[in-house]
């Protein structure tokens, strides 16, 4: 009885169609009452809401938002009210007063002062001077204290906060510790704070604090209605988590998302197109780099059935001669699609305050790089394989970690240009878990054997240079180093720095280290990588970049830009910044880019725009006939089956 | 069913169980790379934060006895630890927020799959040969054969992106209000309606060509000869005589695969944000978080190993011959 089948599917098509189309008139009802919500895309996954625990720029993003920091970073990165609205220097330059904002509160309603302030300062000196040395909780937080050298915090009124530091810069200004409301974590210590729960809602004096998180799905953050500066327009900040890349940008391109951070390049000219998006490429501050072993130069230490797989490796020559067999512009275009800077010294040309071009620098040419080794005695043998000075053909295992798709890429370009010199160089992608294991020397702990030769990776860093120098200090070696590089010249450098009583002073110490790090060849830089980013200007206008000459508006050191929105709509020309440029990001500023899985940012470049129209109807006619090519193939190939089939089943 | 017929199937189930705990425990650490190597890579990192995170996460100990004695013991007392990536947030609450999305897109996804499956391939496999068979089978293969992505990004880029019809991705809108619950439940099934769509589809293909191939193997069989003689209706055959024997070897695929709902749909997940388990263990894997790892791998062996046991007790009532 074929009608019943025939008829109970007709039933049930018509029954799901009815309830899909119950479900369809539901699109884009948003009533006048409803809250006016910001939604940004990220791919990075939430690890805590406890500014002390999480690693995580977009933790740094969620608690930025929630809570001030003492003093905030301006459109250009200098100092502007944040917790304190003003402070001074005391003229014998060993302390600073802070003066808290008169009649201030908490978004709870209790006021906000300068208990709260010594409170979460406080938890910083402790932790400095904690013997044996307990961080605050992940440990990214308090270094910004100690390299403001502050020793010791007071409040003599309830408006004034007093700190004494021996150090002679205004890095004080750049301290990067929240300020907590004592009132909810009076009995937290530095030894406790970084395991403390921060369930949302949580209380601070930022624009938008943090009340809700589903972890791996979004974090959501309301107006604070205490706020003490100018309320934005959008009543929530809501930063939705993907796990995907496509996926956020499909969201951005139907209006679901406002902003996606860190589409890639591809992405990134795709959605250049769409009229109604924007796009954004600023200057990272960080790199991506070759780090080689140099394990055992300095102390002429080996590792049993570790370490480099060649002494060439520990010879500053020999590294110095591979420097001119890459060519870094190649890199730049092919793997980055033109998004990213030339590689060269230690500090990101970003902080432009500090960066100096190598005075010696390398150059792309091979038989250049060819004479170099022979004259440095790594000659080639009759098979053209490079020799080291034991007689051994060089082979390099070089590791890379499988967060970064560009690094494959690289690898490849690099494998073709160290072959040309005769250097077998064989590649390897591992998890960070695994790399970083293996890259640990036996200093990190029994067991760990550092074999490796080169490692493929990126490290970013903050406002201040301070942390991507540490990396090439001795006491890294074991902890954060990946070079194994150990040389107390630098470390002897690296305190005068810090020491230096005038801004070039230190500059002048600070370009010795960056040409010491290059001219030595112990990381060869390969592209200084770009913030890519996207946003909508259909429904919010008033996006700044930070810093205004080559930053981008969110994820960058300071919330202050999301409190700068208005109502697209009511805004004439939908200006994303413009101001002038004037850079010298010297002063201020919180955590940057303080990444660690991720610490391979994306390709780079300076300023876009968006153009063009159409584009629009294209995925849907791809898709469409992706659909029909499908469904063609099939058919033909069940004709083919079914016939196999029937000639089978007859047998 | 004997008395001693299930006891045997359970007690073999709480071994089975047993034995996955154990497992669980040594597979993981197995792997190289270490949990405090990809959560701290950064340029403050001293030697003294690393022990001191070792000692707290408790990978200082030996892993025999210290580390295993501590981990069983917890894990028999229902508490599976704290996770490492989400800083001491505890692993029953991670796997709590992940663990209903996931239920409901797969076990609907599975219950839709299983019932157009089964027609699909009951009817193609009785009309062998035929336009519904060709295309019936044509089409289950193709599917059967796509990967989730696959099914997904196309759906999301015509019915999401271009028509605007569904959201293209997530579980509810983030940051709305809703007035009532039914305006929640709406705004819920809108964002379910593509990646079900995504998962039942790549799921049918596999029902309906192995019901097709029973369907067939059993209109051979002399009962539906005899019905034929009967005079009964095609139809009624179909129904009545060859489509429930026919479902005997379902029974064991549709357990096995209802243990693994929870294993979630890692792809599927992945293209449609879906905050599931299958994207939490995935991620947990990345992180080395052990303890969700563990946690996660609990979860889903106690559920297969549950649906295994539960397809043995059904099989046992359905076909006698089993129990003997």
């Amino acid at each position: 009885m074929r009608p019943s089948l025939h008829g109970r599917l007709v039933r049930t098509l018509a029954a799901g169609g009815l309830a899909v189309g119950l479900l369809l008139p539901a699109v884009g009802t948003v009533s006048a009452a409803d809250p006016v919500v910001l939604r940004v895309g990220t791919t990075q996954d939430l690890d805590s809401l406890n500014p002390y625990a999480t690693i995580l720029v977009v933790g740094y993003e969620a608690f930025g938002l929630t809570y001030n920091y003492m003093v905030d970073s301006g459109p250009n990165l200098e100092p502007v009210p944040g917790f304190a609205d003003r402070w001074e220097r005391a003229a014998d330059g060993h302390s600073w007063t802070f003066h808290i904002r008169d009649g201030m509160k908490w978004s709870d309603g209790q006021p906000a002062t300068s208990a709260d302030a010594c409170f979460s300062w406080q938890l910083g000196v402790d932790a400095l001077k904690s013997k044996p040395k307990v961080s605050l909780g992940a440990g990214y937080l308090e270094p910004t204290m100690s390299d403001a050298g502050v020793t010791k915090v007071e409040c003599p009124d309830a408006s004034t906060l007093v700190a004494t530091t021996d150090d002679a810069s205004s890095r004080v200004l750049q301290i990067s510790l929240p300020i907590i409301p004592r009132h909810i974590w009076a009995k937290e210590t530095y030894k406790t704070i970084g395991k403390a729960k921060f369930t949302p809602p949580l209380v601070g004096t930022g624009p938008y604090t943090a009340v809700e998180w589903q972890t791996g799905q979004f974090i959501r953050l309301q107006r604070n209605p205490n706020y003490w500066g100018t309320q934005a327009y959008q009543d929530e900040v809501d930063i939705v988590i993907y796990k995907k890349a496509d996926t956020m940008v499909q969201a951005l391109k139907a209006g679901e998302l406002d902003y996606a951070h860190a589409p890639n390049a591809d992405q990134l000219n795709q959605l250049k197109t769409d009229p109604n998006i924007k796009t954004v490429a600023g200057s990272a501050n960080g790199w991506s780099q070759l780090a080689f072993n140099g394990y055992g130069a300095d102390t002429g230490k080996t590792i049993p059935n570790g370490g480099p797989s060649t002494k060439a490796l520990l010879d500053p020559a020999f590294r110095d001669a591979l420097g001119y067999a890459v060519d870094k512009k190649t890199l730049v275009d092919r793997v980055l699609g033109g998004y990213g800077d030339l590689g060269s010294t230690i500090v990101p040309p970003v902080l432009n305050a500090w960066h100096v071009d190598p005075t010696t620098p390398r150059t792309f040419d091979i038989a250049l790089a060819k004479q170099k080794l022979d004259t440095a005695g790594y000659p080639l043998n009759a098979a053209g394989q490079r020799l080291d000075k034991q007689g051994k053909p060089i082979n390099l295992r070089m590791l890379m970690p499988d967060s970064n798709d560009d690094y494959p890429k690289v690898a490849q370009f690099i494998a073709t240009w160290y072959g040309e010199l005769g250097i077998k160089v064989s590649t390897q992608v591992l998890t960070s878990a695994a790399l970083g294991e293996i890259i640990y020397p036996p200093e990190a702990g029994a067991g760990y054997l550092a074999k490796y030769d080169i490692e493929l990776w990126g490290w970013s860093g903050g406002i201040d240079p301070n942390g991507l120098l540490q990396i090439f200090e001795c006491s890294a070696v074991g902890s954060s180093s990946d070079s194994q590089y150990c040389n107390p010249a630098f470390d002897k450098m690296y305190t005068d720095q810090l020491a230096a009583k005038t801004p070039e002073a230190r500059k002048a110490i600070l370009a010795e280290m960056q040409n010491l790090i290059y001219d030595k060849a112990v990381y060869d830089i390969l592209y200084y990588d770009s913030n890519l980013e996207a946003y909508r200007t259909d429904r919010f206008a008033g996006f700044t970049n930070q810093p205004v000459s080559n930053g981008v508006p969110f994820f960058t050191y300071s919330t202050l830009q999301y409190t700068k929105l208005t109502n697209a709509a009511t805004t004439p020309t939908p200006g994303p910044s413009e101001a002038a440029a004037s850079g010298s990001p010297a002063a201020s500023g919180s955590p940057g880019a303080v990444v660690l899985a991720a610490a391979t940012p994306t390709p780079s470049g300076s300023g876009s725009s968006s153009t063009g129209s159409s584009g629009s109807m294209t995925p849907l006619i791809i898709g469409i006939v992706l659909l029909v090519a499908a469904v063609a193939v099939g058919l033909g190939f069940s004709r083919r089956r079914s016939k196999a089939g029937v000639a089978l089943d007859d047998e | 069913m004997s008395a001693r017929y299930l006891g045997r199937k359970v007690a073999q189930a709480l071994l089975t169980i047993v034995a996955i705990v154990l497992l669980n425990f040594i597979l993981f650490r197995m792997m190289p790379g270490s949990p405090e190597r990809v959560l701290l890579r950064n340029q403050y990192l001293t030697q003294e934060k690393i022990a001191q995170v070792r000692a707290e996460w408790g990978l200082d100990k030996p892993l025999i006895p210290d580390q295993l004695v501590a981990y069983v013991g917890s894990t028999a007392q229902g508490d599976l630890g704290y996770s490492f990536f989400f800083r001491g947030t505890p692993v029953t609450d991670v796997i709590g927020q992940r663990f209903w999305p996931t239920l409901l897109l797969i076990g609907l996804g599975e219950l839709i799959s299983i019932i157009v499956g089964l027609a699909i391939g009951a009817y193609a496999g009785w009309k062998r040969g035929g336009f519904a068979d060709r295309v019936g089978s044509g089409v289950s293969l193709i599917l059967y054969s796509m990967p989730y992505f696959v099914i997904g990004m196309p759906l999301i880029i015509i019915f999401a992106a271009s028509l605007h019809w569904f959201p293209t991705s997530g579980m509810l809108q983030v940051g709305a209000t809703y007035p009532t619950i039914f305006d929640r439940l709406v705004d819920f099934g809108r964002h379910l309606v593509l990646p079900l769509a995504t998962v039942s589809l790549g799921l049918i293909g596999g029902y309906s060509i192995i019901m097709r191939s029973s369907i067939i193997e059993t209109r051979s069989e002399d009962y539906i000869t005899t019905a034929r003689a009967k005079g009964l209706k095609d139809s009624r055959i179909l129904r009545d005589h060859a489509f429930p024997n026919a479902l005997l070897p379902m029974v064991t695929i549709i357990a096995i695969n209802l243990g693994y709902v929870v294993a979630g749909a890692i792809t599927a997940e992945v293209v449609f944000n879906w905050p599931g388990l299958g994207t939490l263990s995935v991620d947990a894997l990345a992180s080395r978080d052990y303890p969700v790892l563990q946690g996660v791998f609990l979860l889903l062996s106690i559920t297969v190993v549950a649906a295994n046991l539960v397809a043995d007790l059904v099989y046992g009532l359905l076909d006698p011959r089993v129990r003997s």
